[in-house]
């Protein structure tokens, strides 16, 4: 940065020949892509955040209203419905997909005979996208689905249920494939946290006489904190930004019962034309986002260190 | 990359295309903005046409009718399909981009009527006095003309709603087409009897806006069309004593209906129809564009039934034609255009093409003829007043108030005090923006 500064007095005063320290074609690989990610990326997200203090269909031109659409969100029962559907869906999504991705690499990092091929099943589903997942089990959980079939089949046809139809079931319905997609990436991620540790601390450990359940308490789980930090954000920005799912199966239906604040940002802004609230909401969204992550990496890396 | 082989004179040419590159960024991202209608021209005269008919009958339809166009010599167009829930979110971005679409398929009335307000929509009314514009009926003309008096749209074919059935079942079950409530609730009485759901309705799985033809009918039988329309343009509101008399009504036929009704989207409601799982659905014809060629010739329909004989009979019959940009480029060829899409020729051409079931509204088109596209014209061209159906009646963004309402009702109709005063709310916030 010093040099920088340096280089650009010198070209104000002297010329051309003795900027020559900083090559411009240096400063333009820096600046072009600043520019581009200003316009593309900065300037957007600071029109969204202008937009959110304002009323605006779309088509008229935005009316300021000032801190008029975060007002109206405290008194938003909808809202009130999105952020608890939010936090539960960050708590049981994120939360089974931590300790069931865990468990599947514990239970598959041994090199076993046909272990290659559990691990690929796992896996198989962050193959595909979550709105062909979604669409997939919107087919099973039909009326006349195969879950339904499955329980009236083995005796248990008082269980049978609309899933998704049901506002008392939907939400946790729709987690169902979001957790089936997501467990297969957590084990990948713990698969190589776990070949990362060093054998020799296991068989200090035997040498010791620990039991398996203690060198997981001791020597597993600590050696796995830095992954832990990976996990845990990846799985706070799926869990904040997930839509794709919870839209093609349910669109935050029975009447707000599987609303997100995703699911309600969209429908706010681009089915009821409200673009001025849907943007507060957005900007709600983002804040999360980023005081969840910021806070809990800064705690991360300062236990690291 | 070696810095020597770029002369000052590279760079500067370098830098000023990277800066005119962000420079177009900074304007088309630049949303708030008001968008001119640009005065450049452009040399080519193709008129460009953003159609959202994307089910496979209907887009060949629209490319057989932009093919004949062309054909024709003098103006071209050029047609892009975009998938329908994608163009109902792009549309105001269409509509007020400083390079829009020429012309847009789309619904007239109400709908258009909200952008016509905001002056994005081009004033057809020249090509409505000459040609076969000239010859539509009052009814459609008065559709085609937004609140300041001008002709922004051209209608080119509607459908209906009725309830639909399967002859061959009828005549299994010895029963008749109804045409009173009563008589319709003594004929569900008698499904149920036999072991059939009587009522299907397929308001699930993202189709949740089907359970809103329930209400409007319900509402146009008892308090009649204008009132309807008035209270979807916020006049009255959705919990006044008269829309109490609607759900009351529907309360009665609740439990008839499918339990399934609102865990299946309409194409799976309908299915269940034709496998004789349900005796009966309240729908548009749209849905038989999905129906196996075979059973069409066993479908058929009856009108909704007459609640109070006082009220005049209004039937839902959706319009489907073409608006054009106000900030076209174009503006005669739009209109050539628009004025061919309204001849017999062209409503003929798009029939054939698609499935068959709408109706042209081109008073001299031939319809494909069947018995029941016969009934289905009788039906709309003898009813006293046309509605067209809730989203259009009002707009796309209260649609979502009333999805969310009716589903409701469905599942906890004791609880509609509340529904009601929380659609209410709802609407406001719409009808405020």
């Amino acid at each position: 940065m010093a040099v920088l500064t340096a280089a650009g007095r010198r070209t104000s005063r002297g010329g051309r020949k003795r900027a020559t320290r900083v090559p411009p074609v240096v400063l333009a690989f820096v600046l072009v892509p600043l520019l581009a990610e200003g316009f593309w990326v900065f300037w957007p997200a600071l029109q969204g955040f202008y937009l959110s203090l304002t009323k605006w269909d779309g088509i008229s031109p935005p009316q300021f209203i000032g801190l008029g659409n975060y007002r109206e969100m405290i008194h938003d029962t909808v809202f009130h419905t999105a952020i608890l559907d939010t936090v539960l869906w960050l708590a049981l999504f994120g939360g089974l997909s931590a300790v069931l991705g865990l468990g599947a690499a514990l239970l598959l990092q041994q090199e076993r005979r046909g272990v290659g091929f559990y691990r690929a099943a796992l896996f198989l589903p962050v193959v595909f996208s979550l709105t062909a997942t979604a669409l997939v089990w919107q087919a099973m959980y039909q009326p006349d689905g195969l879950i339904n079939k499955t329980l009236s089949g083995v005796g248990l046809g008082s269980l049978t249920h609309p899933w998704l139809a049901d506002q008392d079931t939907a939400l946790y319905a729709v987690i169902v494939p979001a957790l089936w997609r997501q467990i297969g990436y957590v084990m990948v991620l713990y698969l190589a946290g776990l070949k990362g540790i060093d054998p020799a601390l296991y068989e200090a450990a035997k040498v010791d006489g620990a039991s398996k359940w203690q060198q997981l308490r001791h020597i597993t789980l600590p050696q796995l904190r830095s992954v832990n930090a990976v996990v845990l954000s990846v799985i706070i920005i799926d869990s904040l930004r997930s839509f794709d799912v919870v839209w093609a199966l349910t669109r935050g239906g029975p009447y707000h019962s599987s609303e997100l604040l995703s699911t309600y940002m969209y429908s706010t802004a681009f089915q009821s034309l409200r673009l001025g609230y849907g943007s507060a909401l957005a900007v709600v969204i983002f804040v999360l986002a980023f005081g969840v992550i910021a806070s809990y990496l800064v705690r991360a890396f300062k236990e690291a260190d | 990359m070696n810095t020597a082989n770029i002369s000052p004179t590279n760079r500067r040419q370098f830098l000023a295309g990277a800066g005119a590159l962000g420079a177009a960024a900074l304007m088309s991202g630049c949303v708030t903005s008001s968008s001119s209608g640009g005065s450049s021209s452009q040399s080519s005269g193709t008129v460009s046409v953003q159609s959202n008919l994307s089910s496979p009958q209907a887009k060949s339809a629209m490319e057989n009718l932009v093919a004949a166009f062309n054909k024709r010599g003098g103006p071209k167009a050029k047609l892009n399909t975009v998938a329908s829930e994608t163009f109902r979110t792009q549309l105001p971005t269409y509509l007020t981009s400083a390079n829009p679409p020429d012309l847009l398929t789309w619904y007239p009335g109400s709908v258009a009527d909200t952008y016509a307000k905001k002056n994005l929509l081009l004033d057809v009314s020249d090509i409505w006095t000459t040609g076969e514009l000239a010859g539509y009926s009052d009814a459609q003309k008065k559709l085609c003309t937004d609140s300041a008096g001008a002709k922004v749209f051209v209608p080119a074919s509607y459908n209906w709603w009725g309830v639909f059935y399967k002859k061959s079942n009828f005549a299994r079950w010895g029963v008749q087409e109804p045409t009173t409530w009563d008589e319709f609730m003594a004929l569900c009485d008698t499904l149920k009897s036999k072991g059939v759901t009587p009522i299907g309705l397929g308001a699930g799985s993202g189709t949740a806006w089907v359970a809103s033809a329930w209400f409007d009918y319900l509402n146009i039988r008892i308090n009649g069309a204008q009132y309807h329309r008035d209270l979807l343009a916020g006049k009255h509101r959705f919990d006044d004593p008269e829309v109490h008399k609607v759900f009351d009504k529907w309360t009665e036929a609740l439990p008839y209906f499918d339990p399934n009704g609102t865990a299946l989207a309409f194409q799976d409601a309908t299915t269940a129809l034709l496998n004789n799982r349900t005796g009966m659905m309240l729908i548009g014809t749209f849905f038989a564009d999905a129906a196996p060629k075979d059973q069409v010739g066993d479908l058929d329909f009856f009108r909704f039934p007459v609640i109070d004989p006082k009220v005049p009979l209004a039937e839902e019959g959706p319009t489907d034609g073409y608006f054009a940009s106000a900030h076209t480029k174009h503006k005669d060829e739009v209109k050539q255009l628009m004025s061919w899409l309204a001849t017999v020729e062209a409503q003929e051409t798009y029939l054939k093409g698609s499935s068959g079931i709408s109706i042209p509204v081109n008073p001299k088109a031939k319809d494909s003829g069947t018995p029941l596209v016969k009934k289905g014209r009788a039906l709309i061209e003898n009813a006293p007043d046309i509605t067209q159906f809730f989203n259009r009646d009002s707009s796309d963004a209260l649609q979502p108030t009333a999805d969310t309402a009716l589903t409701k009702f469905l599942a906890k109709p004791k609880e509609i005090n509340s529904i009601l005063t929380t659609w209410q709310r709802d609407a406001q916030k719409i009808w405020s923006q």
